[in-house]
């Protein structure tokens, strides 16, 4: 007989943190249907004009479209848990003063929007 | 006599997975909004012409490399890891399946820009 405790497949069932912790682990399995859809879309910019077309009408499917929203949520899902470990991990330090934690995660946030800003200039000439 | 000293390989998983980390947060929103949602929904136009000067541009490397390659270890990682919480026993196929599946998009990616960079 054996003293080791065995954890079974349902452990994380038993806890909502843990619970938590492995919706926050599955965040990557809508980003990998993203990425999956962007490397179609790079093979499809390879193959000509009309590939680049049937790829974009297939990125219109009802379906693709909404676990590439879910990939989306997950993103900023992801972005939330991860921007707060942040000053937690590698506290800033500037000027011998300690830099508020939530002035490092505001300023993640805006690394988000800045990212968005310049996507939405270069499609739209704006902002 | 010299022992071979024998060196973990996971700084080099972890490294790949942090910086996917920061990618999937700071670049994929705005990618997933834009060319997920955006284009097929005709908020936004992109037609082939533009779509590959972009990609051939230097804007294409960062595109391979920050919304594909590096998210794409990001994710390995935690498939692998989520794999190894779920008790699946074998855990040298799962992390060289996940790990070579994401060198292999990671490949395809940054290698369809660096040759329409380079031609």
């Amino acid at each position: 007989m054996s003293y080791k405790s065995e954890l079974g497949r349902t452990w994380w069932l038993k806890n909502p943190a843990f619970k938590a912790y492995m919706l926050r682990e599955a965040t990557v399995l809508p980003l990998v249907f993203f990425i999956l859809c962007m490397l179609a879309g790079i093979y499809s910019l390879g193959k000509g004009e009309q590939a680049w077309q049937s790829w974009v009408v297939v990125m219109g499917n009802p379906l693709v479209l909404t676990l590439n929203a879910l990939a989306l949520v997950a993103s900023l899902y992801h972005a939330a848990t991860f921007f707060v470990l942040f000053p937690r991990v590698m506290p800033v330090r500037l000027g011998g003063q300690k830099v508020p934690d939530n002035l490092i995660v505001i300023a993640q946030w805006a690394g988000v929007a800045a990212v968005f800003v310049l996507a939405a200039w270069v499609f739209w000439g704006v902002l | 006599m010299r022992k071979a000293v024998k060196r973990s390989d996971e700084p080099v998983w972890w490294a790949l997975f942090s910086g996917g980390g920061v990618c999937f947060a700071i670049l994929v929103p705005a990618a997933a909004f834009f060319l997920a949602l955006a284009l097929p929904l005709g908020w936004v136009s992109l037609d082939h012409e533009q779509a590959l000067a972009a990609f051939t541009s230097i804007f294409g490397v960062v595109f391979a490399g920050g919304v594909i390659a590096l998210p794409a270890f990001h994710a390995a990682h935690r498939i692998r890891h989520g794999l190894y919480d779920l008790k699946f026993g074998a855990r040298g196929l799962i992390k060289w399946l996940a790990y070579g599946l994401a060198t292999l998009a990671s490949i395809y990616a940054l290698g369809c820009w660096f040759v329409r960079f380079l031609l």
